[in-house]
């Protein structure tokens, strides 16, 4: 088959999934919905290989499906677009997809909305594909809502808990925040080059004598980031991100963390020639701080947060923030080589708090956790390689992708270099802190726990242990030069051969010796992290406080650095005083009393008016029928003279 | 063949009158039908070159011609209004209402001021048709609306009888200069901008009210909370679009002088309209209230793209028109339902409902969603192309009135969550009935087919609106 037939299936193929899951699914026995929903998912995973193999050295793919909108100025089409980006975010979308399907059939086997879950999920998938397979900025917009609505419904899956819908409108309506920012981008971009289509824009930028001015190029680019703080949880937008995991643990392993949240890094990247303009540098700065406040914000918050998933949350947050320094000083490349080892670890870290859940009875604070290592040893396992991959322990995914970014930094700002290794520092500690705290030391549960602590089935062991495998070998895809001469850098060459864009094309490595130096003082300082905590949480065997007991920076961390206090009293108390206030004092009292006495000025005019006002509606009605008539005879007769 | 859209509606009106009882569910559906398809006959027989096709034009008596015909513009009024009304008697089915002799009547002569209103070529006729749709809709609330319905109705009868009178004033106004009351002669008139300014403000009187317009809007949340359901969805589906269709074929090309000084002021009214609607939504305790103020934020997005008079604004807000009344008219089916079972709609008495009716919380849901026009809804594309035009004429307005995308998804889903979600309250809570299913299903399935392909709608009107445009950058005139 070639690419133009193989992209319309891979994005078709969740859809048919959950149509019939969402249709027939609640008369069809869990196994049938589960492996519908999987082996959807695992054959796209197996188109978008092949087209993966024949794009990858050739031209990039378009097909056209259909034209949505013509008007007078433009048109938007409903068409895909395969190049090695498009097709990476593909594979990675699809195979981690894949795996967290094949998890969510044993972790939701008792749950009664199971077919509903995996209807959910599918569609997820679909969305995701549009957004990454869609050949222009449109395309992106309806998959851009379509994963925060997928999101939202997957965040308020149990929806008896008025807690998770609440959660679930908070993701929903902060996503908007940044949605409409990215649409007014949209409109800009349309404006100036009257088109939506990536390959267009890209041209037109970058032939020779093209002009912008500098405030349009900012505007199109800070809108679009605006856009990626709401999806991708960037400081101010970031705080829906922790809430959301009230939804069942793989979606936080598939959405939260693996793929919807790297969208605003793919718009980045995709947009990459409008970001190396002129006039953006300035973004670009922003984008860099931004994403460095996130990352060192949230790994703060991280450190005493008790909850396994909103550890994990935040450690997401924190992640995406390195990502936006990455894609501030201009590294797409190390930034992409970051979101695939990221999604690899992350996703075995939630699919493993999940496992870790699953064999708790639902607990998920991990002060009633411990010593857990013996009795779910495969979970064990496949957690720590993902604590060791996330603290850049050497030689797993973590190290290499981390360290391409800080060596960036270390290039060409020192400041930023510092302040990440100050942020990589922290992500050592409290996942290694909730590593230890979860699986060593005594079993703080109740005897019923106990008693019920159990492995999952293999559909949930299995993608953890490929995940594991991945999270270890993943640095491979794009290996500094320092150890080998050849085989090195593959992710750099693959994005530089179709890719559009200058960005992306930038081939310049670190001096190796440098690079090796840095290496090295990372690698040996997420080592030295891990022998401290082990003395603190195993030797010396402390559990973390209650939250009333804490004191200081640990309770400024325990209570999230009280975004959520401060956003209250800034937007949406004033939101929801203005709502109340304003319904009762202007619309109720002042507009409505305006209308009542204008209507006693009439009423009060005059005794002949007062006998016509008979109060009784049907002669109003024939006073004004005999109006309207009265004013025809009327005319006629002055007509006629 | 096109008198039918006349005779039909007065047809049905009348003999429903007299037909038994039991029989008066089936022949208003049968009625609405027969009008459905005359229309669709109709669409089919256009051209649709952007001309208008007479099928009436002659002289008749003082200046009062008798030019009936339509466009694009038009037929797709015309089509949305015989989609609804058998939508509306369906989704009433279950009340006793349903049975009501009068009561359907009074629908059909709605109906039947409402085709008026759209094919109305003259001015003279637009006006007494746009006062007809007043009758019934005043005395379908009147006799079947909610029992403290008296104040409320009288609020809204001053309020709309100010307006249609401004409007005559303006008519008569411009007809002075002009030999008949014939649409190509009105806009033959020209005016200083002063004066054009006046008069185009008697007409923006009479629709900002219908549409309405903040501050013109106090009649409508009371007014929509007190009539019964269909009256609502009448009013709210297709009696506001009469509105937004006037400022489009009567209210710009007449006074295209007027443009200058009006358009600023009335974009400034309809945004503040938009933010006004959506934060009063927020905090309504009334589920019924909620989507009144929600239909009037709206509303006044698709008001003050009209105003920026573009193109694709314009292209924009005939798919949000036919968006917005397939939409509130699910909307208010949807908390009909809740009333219908609970009795009561408001907010804090009720929750839980998704366990109890799984498929009513999904189309619920699914009318959430194109009430906040995610993609794939025909919602977005309308808003899509209006906040576009907004955008690039003004930054500032096209902002604010995009605010609409946040704070539309913050009324909504408290709406829906608070009544759908939570644990359970009641102790049982019947799913859909089939009558209840088919409408939300057919609404949904149109707004998702516009939503992906909507140029079922935009190539449809397109060439009629280009006409319209075309006659305002180069009025005879000037």
């Amino acid at each position: 088959m070639s690419v133009s037939q193989l992209l319309p299936l891979i994005l078709l193929l969740p859809l048919i999934g959950a149509f019939i899951n969402g249709t027939i699914g609640k008369s069809l026995s869990k196994v049938m919905v589960g492996t519908i929903a999987t082996g959807v998912m695992a054959i796209s995973f197996v188109l978008a290989v092949m087209a993966f193999m024949s794009v990858q050295h050739s031209e990039p793919v378009t097909v056209h499906l259909f034209t949505m909108i013509k008007t007078s100025s433009f048109s938007l089409n409903a068409r895909l677009f395969a190049d090695n980006l498009s097709l990476w975010m593909t594979l990675i979308v699809t195979g981690v997809g894949t795996l967290i399907h094949l998890f969510s059939m044993g972790y939701m086997k008792h749950d009664a909305g199971y077919y509903k879950f995996f209807t959910y999920l599918n569609l997820f998938i679909f969305s995701m594909l549009t957004l990454v397979l869609g050949s222009n900025y449109f395309m992106l917009f309806f998959g851009w809502e379509g994963v925060g609505i997928c999101s939202y419904l997957l965040i308020g899956f149990w929806y008896q808990d008025f807690k998770n819908t609440l959660a679930a409108r908070k993701a929903f309506i902060m996503n908007r925040i940044g949605d409409l920012g990215l649409l007014i981008g949209l409109f800009l971009i349309l404006g100036k080059f009257g088109t939506l289509e990536y390959a267009e824009v890209a041209k037109a930028v970058m032939t020779e004598g093209f002009e912008i001015s500098e405030m349009l190029i900012f505007g199109i680019t800070i809108c679009l980031f605006i856009g990626a703080t709401g999806k991708s949880a960037q400081i101010p937008l970031f705080t829906w991100l922790p809430d959301a995991m009230a939804g069942p643990t793989p979606v936080s392993a598939l959405i939260h963390a693996a793929t919807m949240v790297t969208a605003g890094i793919f718009l980045t990247v995709r947009s990459n020639f409008l970001y190396e303009l002129e006039g953006a540098h300035v973004v670009k700065e922003i984008i860099l701080y931004v994403g460095l406040a996130t990352s060192i914000i949230a790994a703060f918050i991280a450190m005493r947060q008790n909850d396994i998933k909103k550890v994990l949350a935040y450690s997401t947050v924190s992640q995406l923030g390195m990502l936006f320094v990455a894609l501030g000083m201009g590294a797409y490349t190390a930034a992409m080589f970051h979101v695939t080892t990221h999604a690899f670890f992350k996703a075995l870290l939630f699919l493993g708090s999940g496992s870790v859940i699953h064999a708790m009875s639902d607990e998920q604070d991990i002060r009633k956790m411990g010593g857990l290592r013996k009795k779910i040893p495969v979970t064990h396992m496949t957690f720590l390689i993902g604590t060791l991959a996330i603290s850049g322990i050497p030689f797993l995914s973590g190290f290499y992708s981390k360290d391409e970014i800080i060596g960036h930094s270390f290039e060409s700002h020192k400041f930023v270099y510092f302040a990440l290794m100050f942020s990589s520092a922290l992500t050592a500690i409290y996942m290694f802190r909730l590593y230890f705290v979860t699986f060593y030391g005594k079993f703080r549960g109740t005897h019923e726990q106990e008693h019920h602590l159990h492995e999952g089935p293999a559909s949930m062991t299995l993608p953890l242990i490929i995940l594991a495998i991945l999270s270890v070998f993943g640095g491979l895809l794009n290996l500094p030069g320092v150890f080998l001469h050849k085989g090195t850098h593959w992710l750099s060459h693959y994005y530089a051969h179709n890719v559009a864009g200058p960005g992306v094309a930038v081939g310049e490595h670190g001096d190796p010796n440098t690079t090796l130096m840095l290496m090295i003082v990372a690698g040996a300082m997420a080592v030295v992290i891990a022998g401290i905590t082990y003395t603190i949480y195993v030797t010396k065997n402390s559990i973390p406080k209650e939250d009333d007991q804490l004191k200081g920076w640990e309770k400024a961390s325990a209570m999230k650095l009280y975004f959520d206090e401060i956003y209250d009293f800034l937007f949406v108390k004033p939101v929801l005083w203005l709502s109340e206030k304003g319904a009762h004092y202007f619309e109720g009292a002042f507009l409505h009393r305006g209308v009542v006495s204008i209507g006693k000025v009439i009423g009060k005019s005059g005794d002949l008016v007062r006998k016509i006002q008979t109060g009784r509606t049907d002669n109003y009605l024939l006073w004004m029928v005999s109006g309207i008539i009265g004013l025809i005879v009327y005319y006629i007769i002055y007509y006629k003279n | 063949m096109e008198l039918l859209l006349f005779i039909l509606p007065l047809f049905f009106a009348l003999s429903v009158l007299i037909i038994p009882k039991q029989g008066v569910r089936a022949y208003g559906i049968i009625g609405s039908l027969a009008v459905l398809g005359v229309v669709i006959a109709c669409m089919m027989q256009y051209n649709n070159d952007g001309t208008t096709h007479y099928f009436v034009n002659k002289p008749w008596l003082a200046g009062i011609t008798l030019s009936f015909g339509y466009d694009g513009i038009s037929l797709l009024m015309l089509l949305l209004t015989a989609v609804l009304v058998p939508l509306i008697l369906v989704s009433n089915f279950k009340n006793e209402l349903a049975e009501n002799r009068l009561f359907t009547s009074m629908v059909f002569f709605m109906q039947l001021g409402l085709i008026g209103v759209f094919i109305s070529m003259d001015g003279l006729w637009f006006y007494i048709f746009w006062e007809i749709t007043l009758i019934p809709i005043f005395l379908i609330s009147w006799w079947f609306g909610a029992p403290e319905r008296k104040a409320a109705l009288m609020k809204f009868f001053i309020y709309t009888f100010v307006g249609s009178l401004a409007m005559l004033a303006a008519l008569i106004g411009i007809k002075v200069n002009a030999p008949t009351f014939y649409i190509e002669d009105l806009k033959a008139v020209t005016f200083t901008c002063k004066t054009a300014c006046w008069l185009a403000m008697g007409f923006f009187l009479a629709f900002a009210v219908k549409i309405p317009i903040f501050p013109f809007h106090t009649w409508q949340p009371d007014t929509y909370t007190k009539s019964p359901m269909a009256g609502t969805m009448l009013l709210s589906g297709i009696m506001l679009k009469m509105a937004l269709y006037g400022m489009i074929r009567w209210m710009i090309p007449l006074f295209p002088e007027a443009v200058a000084c009006l358009q600023w002021p009335v974009i400034i009214l309809a945004t503040i309209g938009v933010v006004y609607g959506a934060i009063i939504a927020i905090k309504q305790k009334d589920m019924k209230r909620v989507f009144a103020f929600a239909s009037m934020s709206h509303v006044g997005l698709i008001a003050a793209a009209i105003m920026v008079w573009d193109f694709d604004a314009l292209s924009g807000s005939m798919v949000q028109i036919v968006n917005h009344g397939l939409v509130a008219v699910g909307l208010f089916l949807a908390v009909e339902i809740i009333e219908r079972r609970t009795g009561t709609r408001n907010l804090a008495d009720l929750g839980g409902f998704a366990k109890q009716a799984p498929k009513f919380a999904f189309w619920f849901a699914a009318l959430a969603f194109a009430s906040v026009s995610v993609p794939l809804t025909s919602g977005f594309i309308g808003e899509f192309l209006m906040l576009k035009g907004l955008v690039q004429f003004d930054m500032i307005a096209g902002i604010v009135a995009g605010t609409t995308l946040i704070l539309g998804a913050v009324y909504t889903f408290r709406a829906y969550q608070l009544s759908m979600y939570g644990p359970v309250t009641r102790d049982q809570f019947a799913d859909l009935h089939w009558s209840e299913l088919v409408v939300l299903a057919i609404i949904i399935l149109a707004v998702v087919i516009l939503g992906v392909y909507p140029a079922l709608i935009t190539d449809f009107v397109n060439p009629s609106l280009k006409v319209v445009l075309e006659t305002l950058s180069t009025p005879s005139g000037l």
